[in-house]
């Protein structure tokens, strides 16, 4: 039972200290979580910490790989749309 | 602790609107911080950021050793790493406070004329209360000569004033973009407050208290505060005159509003969904409309969060961690050094305030024109004088030629933000470009001008000149002003140039 920080980590170290178990730690080429570590903040918190101030949508997955916050749920950009837009910046 | 109406002049009969040049009738505007208190003016003068006229002497730098935040601003796109864009968020390396630390102080001996070190970001400092205060904690140790700043959204604020007050920091920006949270709420999507991720109204309530409460204990601590607003049309553009006025009376002294940058391929929310920025009219009537309730800063370049240099240029490539770890610094010798050139620059700076002072009482005696306003935009690399090739300048600075004297507006960069190549989506050229951004002006002063541009120049209606080469800016532009009232082109309003109401 563990979240886990994936390659979409932009790295801003705000998830590090919010950690409750310190199982958070700075790695290359990006954040990582040590799964022994981590209680997903059972009997800490009700919310994972570490998905509640991570700014990046899809970057932290709970224990079944599901995205903690998917696409369009941090920003408020629709999910189409951003891909609207950057679809239109690729065919420049 | 309240501080005196900045500003409080009469309204020029039909150019109501025009409260924040100087009352009198003279060549120059008065120095922007001429209504300053003793105390203040003191601390300011040599602060590129806070004194229009230190701007062009002095240099700043912002170290970028705080990248984690606790909201999220619509504005804003948090993964901050791009070497070819200039705006606030935005770096290249973020550093350790050790490495802040001797980057600051390799650009201090480099750069003597820096003054500044800033902490604003590519997050929230006070989001990073460590890495911040290590920094802040080195410096004023190792570097007292250098001033201190930081900026925040104000969230931490309130939990890091006393801290601040420790660290010979006399200088905090707040970023308010609105005292309303319903506005706050198309601003900030979340905030992350007492371990719980917080959205919308309820969000943003928390977050304009706790920037209010910051701002109060500020003041009581006597430390100077400027509060920084982005421009957003359509969500807080007509609620900013109302921000100006709270923050004003709680003691800010000095309000910066700035435009809103959004383009696509920033990714941020307003970007993507087509929120546009103000237009160069749009934000210099709401800078006006504050004007009479508080002091306006119009120089702001919204610089990266790892900036160095001049206002509106960026050294930082002469400073990356592989440079400067190879850069041997005696500190107390460069210390000696820019003690010197720090004397030199004031007095250089005071002659020409004196003669400034001494050039606006015989403008007095003049007779007084009666024309419409001009916008002329000038070419300068700094010292307050015209010494730019056209081709040359990245950006230009906008000045504004009345019977009331002559005021800075604002600036406005010649180049793109993506600084790509030399054409431009629709096929423009950068000179295209350059002169396209100059729209509302009508001539440009620059100390050369080649042949194409001015052909292209004249075309679009901006006449150029270079006759006024190594001049000061503001002798200049008044100078070419009464060549253009005297030639009676500024008789009527020609349909291109803004109406002024």
């Amino acid at each position: 039972m563990a979240v886990k920080i994936i390659e979409s980590c932009v790295n801003c170290f705000a998830c590090e200290p919010a950690c409750p178990s310190h199982a958070i730690y700075e790695a290359k080429p990006h954040f990582l979580v040590d799964a022994k570590k981590c209680t997903e903040c059972e009997g800490d918190f009700p919310v994972f910490q570490c998905a509640s101030i991570c700014p990046i949508e899809g970057a932290i997955l709970d224990s079944f790989g599901l995205a903690i916050n998917p696409p369009g749920s941090l920003t408020g950009i629709p999910p189409e749309k951003m891909a609207k837009a950057m679809a239109e910046l690729q065919s420049h | 602790m309240q501080l005196p109406v900045l500003n409080d002049t009469p309204s020029h009969g039909e150019h109501g609107a025009k409260e924040g040049c100087a009352a009198s009738s003279c060549g120059t505007t008065e120095n922007q911080m001429d209504n300053l208190p003793d105390s203040i003016r003191e601390k300011v003068q040599n602060h590129p950021c806070y004194s229009e006229d230190a701007h062009h002497y002095f240099a700043r730098m912002h170290v970028a050793v705080a990248p984690a935040c606790n909201i999220q601003c619509h504005y804003c796109n948090r993964k901050y790493d791009c070497a070819n864009e200039s705006r606030p968020g935005v770096v290249s390396e973020l550093l350790t406070p050790d490495q802040a630390v001797k980057k600051t102080m390799a650009v201090a001996a480099n750069i003597p004329q820096m003054t500044v070190l800033g902490i604003a970001g590519p997050g929230d400092p006070l989001a990073n209360p460590e890495r911040t205060f290590e920094t802040f904690r080195r410096l004023s140790q190792e570097a007292p000569d250098i001033k201190l700043c930081v900026s925040t959204n104000g969230l931490a604020l309130p939990d890091a004033v006393e801290e601040l007050s420790k660290h010979n920091i006399d200088h905090v920006t707040i970023t308010i973009n609105c005292v309303d949270p319903e506005v706050g709420a198309k601003i900030y999507p979340w905030i992350f407050w007492k371990n719980k991720r917080i959205k919308g109204i309820k969000g943003a309530k928390i977050l304009i208290e706790q920037q209010q409460k910051g701002l109060e204990m500020l003041i009581a601590k006597g430390i100077l505060v400027k509060v920084n607003s982005v421009m957003i049309p359509g969500v807080n553009d007509q609620h900013l005159a109302e921000v100006s006025k709270v923050v004003k009376s709680k003691g800010a002294f000095l309000h910066n509003v700035m435009p809103l940058i959004a383009e696509a391929e920033h990714g941020t929310f307003y970007g993507v969904m087509g929120q546009r920025g103000p237009t160069p009219d749009e934000l210099q009537d709401l800078q006006d409309s504050c004007s009479g309730d508080m002091n306006m800063m119009r120089h702001c370049r919204q610089c990266r969060a790892d900036a160095v240099g001049m206002l509106g240029e960026d050294r930082g490539d002469e400073f990356t961690l592989d440079k400067i770890e190879d850069m041997e610094i005696d500190y107390s010798a460069a210390m000696e050094k820019r003690k010197v050139i720090h004397q030199a620059i004031q007095a250089e700076m005071d002659s020409k305030r004196l003669e400034k002072a001494e050039k606006a009482q015989q403008h007095k005696q003049e007779p007084k024109l009666t024309t419409r306003p001009v916008l002329m935009a000038v070419a300068t690399s700094g010292q307050g004088v015209i010494n730019l090739h056209f081709g040359h300048a990245k950006e230009f600075l906008i000045y504004e030629a009345s019977p009331y004297g002559v005021r800075f507006i604002s600036h406005r960069k010649a180049d793109q933000y993506c600084g790509g190549d030399t054409t431009c989506g629709d096929g423009e050229t950068t000179l295209q470009i350059t002169i396209r951004a100059l729209a509302g002006c009508e001539a440009v002063l620059c100390s050369k001008v080649g042949y194409e541009p001015w052909e292209q120049l004249e075309a679009a209606g901006i006449a150029p000149n270079g006759e006024h080469a190594m001049e000061p800016i503001e002798e200049a532009v008044l100078a070419v002003y009464k060549e253009m009232a005297a030639a009676g082109k500024l008789d009527s309003i020609p349909e291109a140039i803004r109406a002024i109401a």
